[in-house]
Parts: C-alpha cells; structure tokens; sequence
C-alpha cells in the first residue's frame, strides 16, 4: 500500500465516444487499453498501467481525428454537391 | 497572451460545435447525403457500433428520444458513463466528498467493454429480436 503511484488516466470517456460518435472501430482498441489500465493498476502493475493509458489515449485520439476528417471531407464534397444541385433547381 | 488565444479557441470551439449541431438539426442523414457514410459498413458491409449515431443526433436534436435510441442504443450507454463522470467529478470537488469512481473498477471496464462487442455482434444478426438493434 505504501508510495502507490496515482492512477492513470484509463481515457475510457474518450474511447466510447471514438466508439460511439464515430465509426471506426479503433475505438474498440481504446476500450481494451482502458479496460488493462484498470485491471493493471488493480495488480499493482503500474509502469503496465501506465503504458496501457498512453495507447489507450493515442487509439482514441487515432479515431476522433480519423472520424473527424472524413466527416469534413464528406460534408465538403457532398455538401458542394448538394448546394449545385439545389442552384440548378432540383 | 496565452490566456487570450485560449478564449479565442474556445469561442471557435463553441462556434463550430452550434454550427455542426445545426447541420445534423436542419438535414436529415436518411435524406440528405452529405454526411459521411460508415467507411467500415461501407467497406465491410457489417455494422459498426457506431453506425446509426448520425440518424440518432438528427432525432435527438428534434426531441425524438425513443426515436434516437432506436438508431443506436450505445447512445444511451454513453450518456449513462459521461453524466455518471460528471456525478463524480463535482461531488469530489465541489462537495469535497470522497466519491470512488466505479468506473476506475476493471470489473465495470470490461463489462463496458462486453456490452460493446455483444452489441457489435447482436446489431448484425438479421434475425427478428435482434434487428431492433440495427441502425
């Protein structure tokens, strides 16, 4: 019990909103590193924790810039398309 | 200096957020087709467990709750986990309670964790129970 390190941060918010918001499956990667952070951390494996959160933070950072990028490729291509189409009176 | 820049962020921040909420509000997904379409069904043709999340926003945003979550049932699942952080997080520093964080428990992780790939598995199933599932 004694000089227990602070925990990790697991990054699990982050990870079900990668999954959830956007579609990549990433996501899913994010929910397992979160899920070791706990469970590491729990066997008092801490530089294993630690290292867990840091992929957890980076596969959901992965998937939120992944999805937001196609989102605003989508939304300019389409959305270009769509506002000709309604100029030319469709 | 550094606290002006980080005023003019998060004003650009709120501008953007009101700006793609007011996309999803006034086109509808199943409608309109700007909005990107799953690359993994689109490649795969199996759902993802985010799949739905777009038709949902559009729903809630016009105060269709049942509606919403018929898209997409995880949606619930994370507005449970972000409102109980929320929970959490001002007991602990504005009532300077000693709250313990269930979800710093490995136990309630991986049942998250469960939840998620079962729902990703179930959704796919194009059998009557389960297609209540499907986006």
């Amino acid at each position: 019990m004694e000089n227990k390190p602070s925990r990790p941060n697991s990054y699990l918010a982050l990870a079900i909103i990668s999954t959830v918001l956007c579609c990549l499956p990433t996501g899913i990667v994010s929910i397992i590193y979160a899920t070791k952070v706990n469970s590491h951390y729990e066997d008092g494996n801490y530089a294993e924790a630690e290292r867990a959160s840091k992929n957890a933070k980076t596969w959901g950072i992965v998937s939120i810039v992944g999805g937001v990028l196609v989102w605003v490729l989508s939304v300019i291509l389409f959305g270009a398309a769509f506002l000709a189409a309604v100029e030319s009176g469709y | 200096m550094g606290i002006k820049l980080n005023i003019y962020l998060k004003i650009i921040g709120v501008i953007v957020v009101l700006g793609v909420l007011s996309l999803y509000f006034f086109l509808d997904p199943t409608k309109i087709a700007i909005f990107p379409r799953c690359p993994f069904y689109s490649l795969t043709g199996i759902y993802c467990p985010g799949c739905g999340s777009q038709r949902a926003a559009h729903q809630f945003l016009h105060g269709h709750f049942i509606e919403g979550f018929k898209h997409n049932f995880l949606i619930g699942l994370l507005a449970l986990v972000l409102g109980y952080q929320l929970f959490v997080f001002v007991m602990n520093t504005f009532y300077n309670k000693q709250v313990y964080n269930l979800l710093h428990s490995s136990k309630v992780t991986f049942g998250i964790l469960i939840i998620i790939i079962l729902f990703w598995i179930l959704r796919n199933i194009n059998a009557f129970p389960f297609t209540i599932l499907a986006p």
